[in-house]
């Protein structure tokens, strides 16, 4: 989708993507964005990192697709249609992941709130969008383990 | 398989020649529970069918180390059988191979051998990837439109698996020299 790609040139310190991740709406910084993928193959093998669905192959590379559906939970296996793909930065390195989503991406300009006390490691903030209060998804937290299905609100 | 002796000898030369180039190597294709995974072949020592070493295999249990319950000898050397589903956590299957490797004192129990390949080299695994799999894996192959995990053979059992495993058959050693003598 080519409208990623103008997304991450526009991308600004306060701008934000709003994705449909399940049936959520959730808001990812845009300067993390790299692209909106098309559906491709999942490949699947065993591991034992929480929160990681697999890799898929995109552009040469081999990018691991975190699942998010432990946390944020209402995603069925055939209701994301792309991949949103994000770096993020683990051990000190940056490294691309994918995430599932649905429905349309849009752009949106805001001031990023601080979280409430209470919120789970994977809401870096929040974000007012229109009468909406939209959660800033943390994508480190699902690769440093804070983001736990116990820990999330899917859960309770 | 009398053939598969050979295996790692050639995978060698095959693949010293054409490191030179793109480090391409040579692996062993292998299912687990309908799981592909890679080995290098020049980690391959040798591939047996479970029924022909049945005789040669011997019984060991290690409460912490469930997934290696027979050790067998080869060459003067006893080697722990690991059964490669329990290792990787994947359903029980029906291994019908046993995979020896080659510079560890380890087998595999494998399903069965799909094939050998030629892959154009490793690529490493994410760094997403923290748990187990980090010691499981050296990395991913792309083959035929598939991504296939390349198993690192040290990660099968740890320094502190052979060390228990090591204890648990020096006490089964003694404690059946005790019962000769009695």
């Amino acid at each position: 989708m080519s409208s990623l790609g103008i997304i991450g040139e526009a991308a600004r310190e306060n701008s934000f993507v709003l994705l449909q991740i399940g049936h959520r709406r959730i808001a990812l910084p845009a300067a993390q964005v790299a692209e909106l993928a098309p559906p491709v193959r999942l490949h699947a093998f065993p591991h034992r990192t929480p929160l990681l669905a697999g890799v898929i192959v995109r552009r040469g590379r081999i990018v691991p697709v975190i699942d998010t559906e432990p946390v944020l939970g209402g995603k069925s296996p055939l209701s994301h249609r792309f991949y949103l793909i994000a770096n993020r930065t683990i051990g000190g390195a940056s490294e691309l992941g994918a995430i599932p989503v649905n429905g349309e991406c849009e752009l949106v300009s805001g001031d990023m709130q601080p979280p409430a006390m209470d919120r789970p490691a994977y809401v870096a903030g929040t974000l007012t969008v229109g009468e909406e209060s939209v959660d800033v998804l943390n994508l480190e937290a699902f690769s440093t383990g804070d983001s736990t299905p116990q820990d999330s609100e899917a859960s309770r | 398989m009398t053939s598969a002796t050979r295996l790692g000898e050639e995978a060698t030369a095959s693949g010293q020649a054409s490191r030179r180039g793109r480090r391409s190597e040579t692996v062993v294709l292998f299912i687990v529970a309908n799981q592909m995974f890679a080995v290098a072949a020049d980690s391959v020592h040798e591939i047996r069918s479970t029924d022909s070493i049945a005789g040669a295999a011997n019984e060991i249990q290690h409460p912490e180390v469930p997934k290696v319950r027979h050790t067998i000898e080869r060459s003067g050397r006893t080697y722990y059988v690991v059964n490669a589903g329990m290792h990787f956590g994947l359903p029980v299957s029906r291994p019908a191979l046993v995979m020896i490797l080659r510079r560890f004192r380890a087998a595999l129990l494998v399903d069965r051998i799909d094939r050998m390949a030629e892959i154009s080299g490793v690529y490493p695994l994410p760094q997403a990837f923290a748990g187990d799999d980090r010691r499981w894996y050296r990395g991913l192959a792309y083959l035929d439109d598939s991504v296939i995990p390349v198993v690192e053979p040290r990660g099968f059992l740890t320094p502190g698996e052979f060390q228990q495993l090591d204890r648990a058959q020096s006490e089964a050693a003694r404690r059946d020299a005790e019962a000769v003598q009695a």
